[in-house]
């Protein structure tokens, strides 16, 4: 470990969010599964602890569940208007052309055709799929449960073909992202090598300095400019000079290709 | 030589003589008074008497009775001896002729009963009648002598109505005999000779060769002169004077007295007393022929048992005959029941009024054979059931608890006439089984609706595979309680509408809409009732139970016209418009195309997206990991 150093990556805010979100998602998980899987041996597990009510207190904390997360997602569009975090959150969550540019280079570095690792900012292509993903995911989460939830209103408006419509991609939406969570978001945070055994950034709210090298160099980059140009104007060339040799230093290249 | 004239005139002389003494010595005779008609000169006197001991005795004889009667050409001193005219009474020692004095060839007399008897006692003394009349009127002078109760009880003897006499069995005359036990049966065989025949094919001679001494004869039965003729009098005079007597028949076994008594209790024994009627005794065992049941020529032998109890009750022996039981009684089976198995023997009881065949009680009857039985084919559960489970059923409970409108084994299968379910006349054959179940008192408001409904369209259409009443609710351990378990009851109520709408088979072969079970377990509904929640509609809670319809018939719950009013119980919002594609899906792509297409986008989504994940992910980290090595080393 190069520095103890710490670089706030989520604050107490969004730290507080995310665990609502986190908590919300996985009862959810749990309770819209054991209504489809009702024979499977971790439902019938659950049940036996909980005892003949299960399925109605399935359903209920279903619903609950759904609320917070409902509340943290309304809460969490509030945030990114009208809090200055919040604004610069959105703003460096907008996917933009350079991510096209990582994404190609990513899979070319990845699957071997070049050597160098696309360098990425607070929020890379990685992370912008998944936040995007959960966006999109809530919102058809969202308005697939509350037909399904409120189905006497809303059989008049979409017929039984809509609430069969419904309830299928609700199915779905859910066996999707599920899948991405566990694939895509648990990877990065456990066993990606860089943070592993995990990111602490959710329960503590920081990346160390060398996961940031890793992960978000260019961040680190001006995060450390902005801090030199605070202190010391005069030094700035300089402190540039030094990133860059740093960069160059704990640049990533492919030990295959250095062997040739 | 002496001259023939001089012979004949002595002779002559002689006679004369001798004439003359007699004639005067008779003449003396005469003149001493011993004739008849000087004896009755006086007791032609109807008022001449005498006293002896201090009775009064009538000296009176007839002339006319006397010159008519046999003994007319005698003198009245033939008879009385040692006579002296002059004293009165006219001899001391009233001595009487021996009538064999004259009668000397009297045989068999003394080997006679009548050996001491005095002749008179039956020739009468002065009107002595000749034999021809006496033969005549015998048994009217027997019974002037024989007058204890049980001889006279014959003046009124059909034997006296037919003019046979006491000397058609004692012989009479003066060969008069007692009739020994042994003579009976040959006395009474003269002229009844078939049913002596008859009675020597009978257990009683049988026994009575046997060297039995309380084996009846004819008239341990008919009574020796009272000949009895009644039944009922025949049975309580004869059958049960022997057969209840305990010391003769002791124990408690079959034939014991015992045994038969239960016969004063039966419903035979309880009405004949009012009415003669009822069978008795040899109703059932025949009369002069009677034998144990274990003979085959007996009338109570199981062989014989539909004819002997035919006799009355012919009506029943006849539905008995074309029942199960009946047939198998036919063929001689061992296992198969006869009258007696279920109504007993001496202790028949009616089955109205006896506790024996009430409801509850004549379960046990049938079940003591059918106890281990299995009913033929497996219930809806796919369970073997026991005939016996009938102990466990709701009409069982029901019953018990008093509840007379519940039927035993006899509502469903008959009595006399129960058959087997594969006989098409049968109760409970597949196309009476509603009409049984719904007969009047009992189901009738299922009946009603089941018979409008489609699976009844079916068996009316003779399909094996339709259901019936007892294909959905079972036979004997039917029970459809109102069972607290709301979840239990809904989810064997799916397995059970399953069994015959999921069987591929079964589909395929009546064109049944597919896959309703798996649809139905996908759904909401399905996966809630899976899942432990009773409050969720299953298939009744749509389609109804006794008269379910096909959607296509407008009276139908899941008509489209009334599928509002059906979801409606649920779920408020429902409305005709509303259904716009199939409730049971089991062909997304033909009968809901956009969760077709939904389907089909999101697997594309999942696989596609996932898939990238994670070879992103497998790559990201090969890579990762071989980097952290070069930097390590
Ligand atoms: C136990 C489970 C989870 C852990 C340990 C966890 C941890 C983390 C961490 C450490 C970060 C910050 C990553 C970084 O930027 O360095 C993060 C971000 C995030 N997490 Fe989670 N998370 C969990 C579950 C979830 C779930 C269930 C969801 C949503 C359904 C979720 C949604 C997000 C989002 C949208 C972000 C921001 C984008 C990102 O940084 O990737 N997380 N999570
Ligand atoms: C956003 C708010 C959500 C609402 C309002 C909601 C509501 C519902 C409702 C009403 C049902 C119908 C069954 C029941 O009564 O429980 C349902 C089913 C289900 N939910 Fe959700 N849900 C939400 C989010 C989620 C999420 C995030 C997941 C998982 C990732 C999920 C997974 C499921 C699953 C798997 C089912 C069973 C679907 C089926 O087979 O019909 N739900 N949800």
């Amino acid at each position: 470990m190069k520095t103890e150093d710490k670089y706030l990556r989520m604050s107490a805010n969004e730290r507080v969010q995310h665990f609502l979100l986190l908590s919300s998602f996985i009862v959810l998980v749990i309770t819209g599964f054991a209504l489809k899987f009702p024979e499977s041996f971790w439902v019938k597990g659950i049940a036996a602890v909980i005892g003949q009510n299960t399925f109605e207190a399935r359903g209920i904390v279903h619903r609950i569940a759904s609320v917070v997360l409902v509340m943290v997602s309304l809460y969490h569009v509030y945030y990114l208007f009208f809090t200055v975090r919040g604004k610069q959150l959105f703003k460096d969550f907008l996917p933009n052309r350079q991510d096209v540019t990582d994404f190609m280079n990513s899979m070319k570095y990845l699957i071997g055709k070049s050597d160098t690792k696309p360098l990425f900012g607070r929020f890379s292509y990685i992370e912008k799929m998944e936040y995007w993903a959960v966006v999109w995911g809530t919102f058809i989460m969202g308005i697939t449960g509350v037909i399904l939830w409120f189905e006497n209103f809303f059989l008049k408006y979409v017929t039984n073909t809509g609430m069969d419509i419904s309830s299928a991609i609700h199915y779905y939406e859910a066996i999707l992202a599920s899948l991405a969570i566990v694939v895509w978001h648990f990877y990065f945070i456990f066993l990606n090598p860089d943070v592993y055994p995990m990111n602490k950034a959710w329960l503590k709210g920081y990346l160390t300095r060398e996961q940031m090298e890793h992960e978000h160099p260019l961040e680190l980059e001006t995060s450390e400019k902005q801090n030199t140009d605070n202190i010391k104007e005069n030094l700035s060339e300089k402190a540039k000079d030094e990133t860059e040799t740093k960069n160059i230093a704990v640049s990533e290249t492919d030990p295959d290709i250095n062997k040739q | 030589m002496i001259p023939l004239r001089r012979n004949i005139v002595v002779i002559f002389a002689i006679s004369f003589l001798i004439s003359l003494i007699l004639i005067i010595a008779d003449r003396n005779i005469l003149s001493s008074s011993k004739d008849t008609e000087t004896c009755l000169s006086c007791h032609e006197d109807k008022d001449l008497t005498m006293e002896k001991n201090g009775k009064k005795i009538s000296l009176f004889v007839s002339p006319e009775h006397y010159k008519s009667s046999v003994h007319a050409g005698a003198e009245c001193v033939d008879c009385h001896l040692n006579y002296n005219p002059d004293e009165i009474p006219h001899s001391k020692k009233n001595e009487l002729a021996g009538c064999n004095s004259c009668h000397d060839n009297l045989k068999g007399i003394e080997k006679s009963v009548h050996n001491k008897v005095n002749c008179y006692e039956c020739h009468s003394k002065h009107d002595v009648k000749p034999v021809r009349l006496i033969r005549e009127n015998q048994t009217q002078s027997c019974l002037n002598c024989h007058k204890n109760k049980n001889i006279r009880k014959f003046s009124t003897s059909i034997h006296a109505k037919k003019n046979v006499g006491c000397d058609d069995c004692h012989k009479g005359g003066h060969q008069t005999a007692k009739i020994s036990k042994n003579e009976v049966n040959e006395v009474c065989g003269k002229c009844h000779n078939k049913n002596k025949m008859a009675f020597k094919n009978s257990i009683h001679h049988t026994v009575m060769q046997g060297g039995n001494k309380n084996a009846p004869v004819c008239t341990d039965c008919h009574g020796s002169h009272d000949i009895l003729t009644s039944k009922v009098s025949i049975e309580s005079e004869g059958c049960l004077n022997c057969h209840l007597n305990e010391k003769l028949f002791p124990g408690e076994e079959k034939g014991s007295a015992k045994f038969v008594a239960q016969y004063k209790t039966s419903i035979h024994g309880l009405l004949r007393k009012g009415d003669s009627e009822a069978a008795g005794c040899v109703d059932c065992h025949g009369d002069h022929m009677v034998q144990t049941p274990d003979n085959p020529a007996s009338a109570t032998a199981k062989a014989r048992l539909l004819e002997t109890c035919g006799k009355c009750h012919k009506e029943t022996v006849e539905k008995f005959k074309k029942s199960k039981h009946g047939t198998e009684y036919l063929k001689n089976s061992d296992k198969a029941p006869s009258c007696v198995t279920c109504h007993g023997e001496h202790d028949i009881k009616s089955t109205l009024l006896s506790d024996e065949f009430s409801k509850v009680n004549i379960v046990e009857k049938c079940l003591k054979c059918h106890e281990d039985g299995k009913i033929p084919h497996k219930n809806y559960q796919g369970e073997e059931e026991l005939i016996s489970g009938y102990r466990n059923s709701v009409h069982y409970e029901a019953l018990k608890k008093g509840n007379l409108d519940a039927p035993t084994c006899s509502e469903c299968h008959g009595a006399h006439e129960m058959e087997n379910a594969d006989n098409p006349e049968s109760k409970i054959s597949k196309k009476n089984v509603a009409q049984t179940c719904g007969q009047s008192n009992c189901h009738q408001d299922q009946k009603r609706d089941y018979l409008e409904s489609v699976h009844q369209k079916g068996i009316s259409e003779d399909n094996k595979d339709a259901p019936t009443c007892n294909s959905c609710h079972g036979n004997h351990s039917i029970v459809t309680k109102k069972s607290d378990d709301k979840l239990a009851k809904s989810k064997n109520l799916i397995k059970l509408c399953s069994n015959c709408h999921s069987s591929v088979e079964l589909v395929e072969r009546n064109d049944l809409p597919t896959k309703v079970s798996e649809t139905y377990n996908e759904s909401f509904h399905g996966l809630a009732t899976r899942g432990g929640y009773a409050e969720v509609a299953n298939c009744e809670s749509c389609h109804g139970n006794h008269s379910i319809k096909p959607s296509s018939d407008t009276s139908s719950t899941i008509n489209k016209k009334n599928l509002p009013k059906t979801c409606g119980k649920c779920h408020e919002g429902a409305a005709e418009v509303l259904f716009t594609s199939k409730i049971h899906v089991s062909d997304t792509q033909k009968d809901s195309p956009w969760v077709f297409v939904v389907t089909r986008l999101y697997m594309i989504l999942i696989f596609g997206i996932i898939g990238f994940m994670v070879l992103h992910n497998v790559l990201d980290w090969k890579k990762k990991k071989k980097i952290k090595k070069v930097n390590e080393d």
